[in-house]
């Protein structure tokens, strides 16, 4: 097929894992104060990984590199001890573990992922722009 | 001086040359069929896997209805629910709508290369 928006597929990749990491982000978010997860421990902060891949494309013998999630992994960081004995997860001492999240890191790194998702955007806006100029080469 | 009398006085000028009365035919180089077959591949794309212009166009029009399905198809994707992001169907939609454009600004050029040739004088 004719590629019109050449690298495009790059572009959409890294909108594709920026999404992701937006998703994270959320989701460390809704369990701030989570304290029993799947596993009964308090939930731990989940961090994605960003590989290079390289995507061969159709027209021109250039490979793109692009992005995707290498995987989602887990801050290994020590959970935050409170003390609160009348809570279910306290231990004999009174103290429970809550998530090891900061809510200002997922806000800042939700900042920085919606500035890079906005960067790409404004890539798949300029690749579009620069096709219909150079259609506009014809027009009298 | 005005035009019409430049030209009398052009015509005036020319007077003294000889006309040819005969055409000399052996004059004309022969052309023989071979040559004459191998003109007639010329319209064909060297190289390009033998497809003429016509098929080229062909194609184009085939690439554009395929862009526009995919795109349909993925809007479809997004609407029903299934695991199709924003910007993927936004994407396919202006690969779509890209390469409609293109497809009629080719049309375009080939209607008015056509009315030139139209308008041309015989």
């Amino acid at each position: 097929m004719i590629n019109l928006l050449t690298g495009i597929d790059s572009t959409a990749a890294a909108l594709n894992a920026e999404r992701i990491r937006m998703d994270v982000v959320s989701q460390n978010i809704a369990n701030v104060n989570t304290t029993r997860g799947l596993d009964g421990k308090p939930y731990q902060r989940q961090q994605v990984i960003f590989d290079t891949v390289l995507r061969a494309q159709q027209a021109g013998n250039s490979a793109a590199q692009s992005v995707q999630i290498a995987r989602i992994e887990a801050d290994h960081r020590a959970p935050k001890m409170i003390y609160s004995p009348g809570h279910r997860d306290a231990n004999p001492q009174g103290m429970v573990a809550m998530p090891n999240i900061n809510i200002h890191e997922e806000m800042v790194d939700m900042i920085a992922s919606s500035r890079t998702f906005e960067a790409n955007l404004a890539v798949v806006k300029n690749a579009r722009a620069m096709a219909m100029q150079t259609l506009s080469i014809g027009k009298r | 001086m005005d035009a019409l009398s430049a030209m009398k006085m052009m015509v005036g000028q020319g007077a003294g040359v000889q006309l040819p009365t005969r055409i000399d035919t052996d004059a004309v180089p022969k052309i023989s069929l071979p040559e004459l077959s191998s003109l007639k591949s010329l319209d064909t794309v060297a190289g390009g896997g033998g497809g003429s212009f016509q098929n080229l166009l062909g194609d184009l029009v085939k690439d554009v209805s395929r862009k526009q399905a995919v795109a349909g198809e993925t809007v479809n994707g997004l609407l029903s629910g299934k695991n199709v992001s924003l910007h993927q169907a936004m994407i396919s939609m202006e690969e779509a709508s890209v390469s409609f454009q293109l497809m009629v600004e080719v049309r375009n050029k080939l209607l008015e290369s056509y009315q030139e040739l139209m308008r041309m004088q015989i």
